[in-house]
């Protein structure tokens, strides 16, 4: 079916874009601080933390280097946003074809490309203000995002070869709904649990938190962030915690449905994929680049090759 | 009435040996105006204006779809970049830079346009020779050097060309001399010595692994606009032509052949790209990204199936300009500061923004962000694999999705090193030395701006004009359907959707409009300029990791380098001859007996 513009716009703006994702980031962000919480033995922030802190940031006063470039430090933050809401879509779009809207967008190479935007903005608009732990972090960043990429692609390609080999993502998702999830085969349960961590480095959560590693370079890229610019950062950051637990939904465990149970059975995906993540990021304590770069190349990649190979042969 | 062809050829020779002659002022408008009279000539081509050429009643310069597409490059982007050429070359060098200029420009469309062999062998080799001339222009040892590894690479891989064209006359005589219809079957040791014998020179020009490694050295040293026009551009046309001429036209590929033509396309995208990260020399950097980027298109063209084919036509054209693009920016700034090294510079964003925005545009392309050309292409190349990877037996297949995954990686590194260039060149904090550097003059802006365009042209209108319009019909000329792709992706859409959420974010920081400009921050600590970050090691952790340090040392030791390694064997073997050398008469009168009895021996083998 082609889209209408009006439901292109219902997309990006409403569901499952920037207003859906952006509510359901920030509960996240609600529910990450109120886990962490607990783990630490404290009480944790109000439901309603998340949203305040947004809203007061929008009303902030906004300090710009002044020998900064300033275009880029201001278009920075507005890319990543739009680059994650539309990620976000794109996967929504194919995860809840039942809505009606063309799901002619979700290409898996499309998207993990556009997953590299947001790094890519983090490291230019951050060292646009010239501040010499703005610099550490970006390089850091960089590679954060050489570290899990490779592993990554292979976590895709993996869905890639068991759906038959094609990057469609809607394609991806047909194959689980007649065959079951892929994650009931070794290959799958491999590529997925190596698939999570690799999540963990992309949105920079403990124990990858190295970039911003705030109480050693202050936040790196974001340092010279506040106000609204803030505000952006931290939405998008939030955002991340819907697109990407729904983008290895749509690889690995075959997608939502919504009859009877199955909404239950839909949140509960979700919200263990995102319990996960919150448990190991407070587990850990932050690694150094070079340990990650190790991790990664040399024990994650040789597993998801691993679960490639496996997934070739079938299994 | 001369036709539009030998025009296209002739023009720009002529215009190089009257420029020899002639003063500065009248060589550079001379220049512009035969290419854009080259411009218009190449419309009327792609009207229909292309009759062929005869000499001595055997066609000499014709057109098929896939010649007309790289003529059209050639003439757009050696248009573009003498525009940025008027005003930047250092005037002592202008003398032999401008015709020198038109010569390359006449002897690349001579050498896409000609059916002949032995023709295409004269404009090909040319080509080259210019080439070395351009690495001369400096007139420093460094340059020489440079200019004679391009030489002996380039040039000496003429010699396998000579061959191959020979062995393919030989193989298929019905042909003549021709290049563009043999379809030999690879059967047979003549037949693989042909196909290897013209791969060779193809690799050897666009800069394919194991034959790259003259384009870095090339690049550091010579004029940057040179840089700019042949191995960032013009070689890759011309290199890349050959290959699909070697894959589609010459020789029926088998699927081992295709095998392994896609593992040498990624092992150049992976080699080169791991090199280029660790580079402190711009033009060195962008050097290794020229290689690594054929990587691409080798592996397009070597797939073979349409997709892949499209794909790896149409990177080619994206590299050029964005290739291009990037060396001339950087030129810009070179200009400016007097260096290339990435150390020395930074914090330039500020103070030269057109270019900036050039340079961001054109890295982001090549990286492969979406909307950008870059990404089409690259994606179209690995649908194509994907698609190939369908239809062999498993061990081909873990085979092509290693050499998948490297590619999809490639570009994951190459972001990363253009985020390198960029932070050093254009971010970060500036250094007190470049207060006063100004934007660059307009005829530069204009041409790398006008290249960035191109490549977000060439990104969002990808189907509708550089594919339909150039691309799809060389499909038919090569006897191809086009196929279905196995992604979807549809660029304006994208943009447009992307293009809400941002302008929303806009409107509403500039409707909050609460802004106050500061000092940076710095928790109480001095900004002095000791603590400047460069960005140039950004990777050294990469670089001291456990395997990749062996291979980094040796790599900068050239241990893997085939020039050097080449250059080894022939000392090798000087000193083996030297050591027979005594002086001894008796001596020598064995070795004529024996060399006698050899001789003998082979021709009664072959009799």
């Amino acid at each position: 079916m082609k889209a209408s513009i009006g439901w292109l716009l219902f997309a990006i703006l409403i569901f499952p874009g920037l207003f859906f994702t952006g509510v359901l980031g920030l509960i996240v962000g609600w529910l990450d601080r109120k886990v962490s919480a607990r783990v630490q033995y404290r009480v944790g922030p109000p439901f309603s933390q998340n949203f305040n802190d947004f809203f007061k940031l929008l009303g902030k006063e906004t300090i710009i280097v002044r020998n900064g470039i300033h275009s880029l430090f201001v278009i920075a933050p507005l890319v990543a946003l739009g680059s994650t809401v539309l990620i976000a879509t794109l996967v929504g779009i194919t995860l809840f074809q039942w809505l009606g809207v063309a799901n002619d967008f979700g290409d898996l190479i499309v998207i993990m490309y556009l997953m590299m935007v947001f790094s890519v903005m983090v490291i230019l608009g951050g060292s646009a203000s010239g501040n010499v732990y703005s610099s550490l972090g970006a390089g850091r960043e960089i590679k954060l995002l050489l570290a899990d990429e490779l592993a990554f692609i292979l976590v895709c390609l993996v869905a890639v070869i068991k759906a038959g080999y094609t990057f469609r993502l809607d394609a991806i998702l047909a194959t689980q709904q007649a065959q079951g999830m892929f994650i009931a085969s070794p290959s799958g349960a491999i590529a997925f649990i190596v698939g999570l961590l690799c999540l963990q480095a992309k949105m920079t959560l403990p124990p990858f938190h190295i970039s911003e590693a705030e109480t050693e370079i202050v936040e790196g890229p974001l340092m010279e962030y506040s106000g609204p610019l803030l505000g952006f950062w931290k939405l998008s950051q939030a955002m991340l915690w819907v697109a990407l637990p729904f983008l290895l939904i749509a690889l690995f465990l075959g997608g939502f449905t919504v009859e009877g149970y199955g909404i239950l059975w839909s949140l509960l995906k979700y919200v263990g994929i995102v319990v996960v993540m919150i448990l190991i990021k407070n587990t850990n304590p932050r690694i150094r680049i070079d340990t990650a770069l190790h991790f990664f190349w040399k024990i994650l990649t040789p597993l998801a090759f691993l679960a490639t190979i496996l997934a070739v042969l079938g299994v | 009435m001369v036709s539009n062809l030998t025009l296209i050829v002739a023009i720009p020779l002529i215009i190089g040996l009257v420029n020899l002659c002639l003063p500065r002022v009248l060589q550079k408008l001379l220049t512009i105006a035969g290419l854009a009279y080259l411009l218009y000539l190449v419309y009327l081509i792609y009207k229909g204006g292309g009759e062929a050429a005869h000499l001595y009643g055997s066609v000499i310069f014709a057109v098929d779809k896939l010649s007309l597409f790289v003529l059209i490059f050639i003439q757009v982007l050696s248009f573009i970049i003498l525009i940025f050429a008027l005003k930047s070359i250092v005037p002592s060098d202008e003398r032999f830079f401008f015709p020198l200029f038109s010569f390359t420009v006449s002897f690349c469309n001579g050498a896409v346009i000609t059916t002949n062999s032995i023709i295409f062998l004269v404009f090909w080799g040319l080509s080259g020779v210019v080439l070395y001339l351009f690495g001369l222009i400096p007139r420093t040892d460094a340059a020489s050097q440079s200019a004679k590894k391009t030489f002996v690479l380039v040039g000496g891989s003429d010699v396998f060309l000579i061959l191959g064209l020979i062995l393919v006359w030989f193989l298929n005589p019905k042909a003549g001399w021709g290049l563009w219809n043999t379809q030999i079957g690879l059967e047979g040791e003549l037949a693989y010595i042909a196909f290897f014998s013209i791969l060779i020179p193809a690799f050897a020009k666009a800069g394919g692994f194991p034959l790259h490694t003259w384009v870095p050295e090339f690049a550091k040293d010579a004029p940057i606009e040179s840089v700019a026009l042949l191995p960032a551009a013009l070689d890759k046309l011309l290199g890349i032509y050959l290959l699909a001429r070697l894959m589609f036209n010459l020789f029926q590929v088998t699927l081992t052949m295709h095998l392994l033509v896609i593992t040498l396309g990624a092992l150049t995208v992976i080699f080169a790209v791991m090199m280029a990260m660790i580079q402190h020399n711009g033009r060195r950097l962008l050097g290794y990204h020229a290689v690594s980027q054929v990587g691409y298109m080798i592996m397009g063209v070597g797939t073979g199936n349409p997709i892949a084919l499209l794909g790896g036509l149409f990177h080619m054209v994206n590299h050029t300009m964005y290739k291009a693009g990037l060396f001339l920016t950087l030129g810009s700034v070179e200009k400016k500061t007097g260096t290339a090294e990435l150390d020395d510079i930074g914090g330039l964003g500020k103070q030269m923004p057109l270019t900036f925005i050039a340079a961001v545009v054109c890295a982001f392309a090549i990286s492969g962000i979406p909307p950008l050309n870059g990404f089409y292409s690259k994606w179209l190349v690995y649908q194509g694999t994907l698609e190939l990877i369908q239809s062999v037996g498993r061990g081909a297949q873990i085979w092509l999705l290693i050499c998948l995954m490297l590619a999809v990686f490639g570009s994951a590194l190459t972001l990363a090193s253009f985020m390198k260039f960029l932070h050093s060149i254009y971010l970060g904090r500036r250094q007190e030395k470049w207060a006063g550097i100004k934007e660059a003059s307009p005829n530069q802006y204009l041409a790398t701006l006008g290249l960035a365009l191109l490549c977000l042209i060439f990104g969002l209108w990808a189907q509708p004009l550089p594919l339909a319009k150039f691309i799809t019909p060389i499909l038919a000329d090569f006897g191809l359907n086009p196929a279905a792709y196995l992604g979807s992706y549809q660029p304006i859409p994208v943009l447009l959707l992307f293009g809400v959420i941002f302008i929303l974010g806009l409107l509403v920081f500039v409707a909050i409009k609460k802004v106050r400009y500061d000092a940076i921050y710095l928790g109480g600590m001095e900004a002095l300029e000791k603590f400047r970050i460069a960005g140039t090691d950004f990777y050294n952790e990469i670089k001291d990791m456990k395997p990749l340090r062996w291979f980094y040392r040796n790599a900068e030791r050239k241990h893997f380098d085939v020039y050097d390694l080449g250059g080894q064997g022939a000392g090798w073997f000087t000193k083996l001859f030297q050591a027979v050398h005594r002086g001894i008469l008796s001596e020598y009168n064995l070795w004529i007996v024996l060399g006698t009895l050899v001789i003998i021996g082979v021709i009664y083998w072959l009799v």
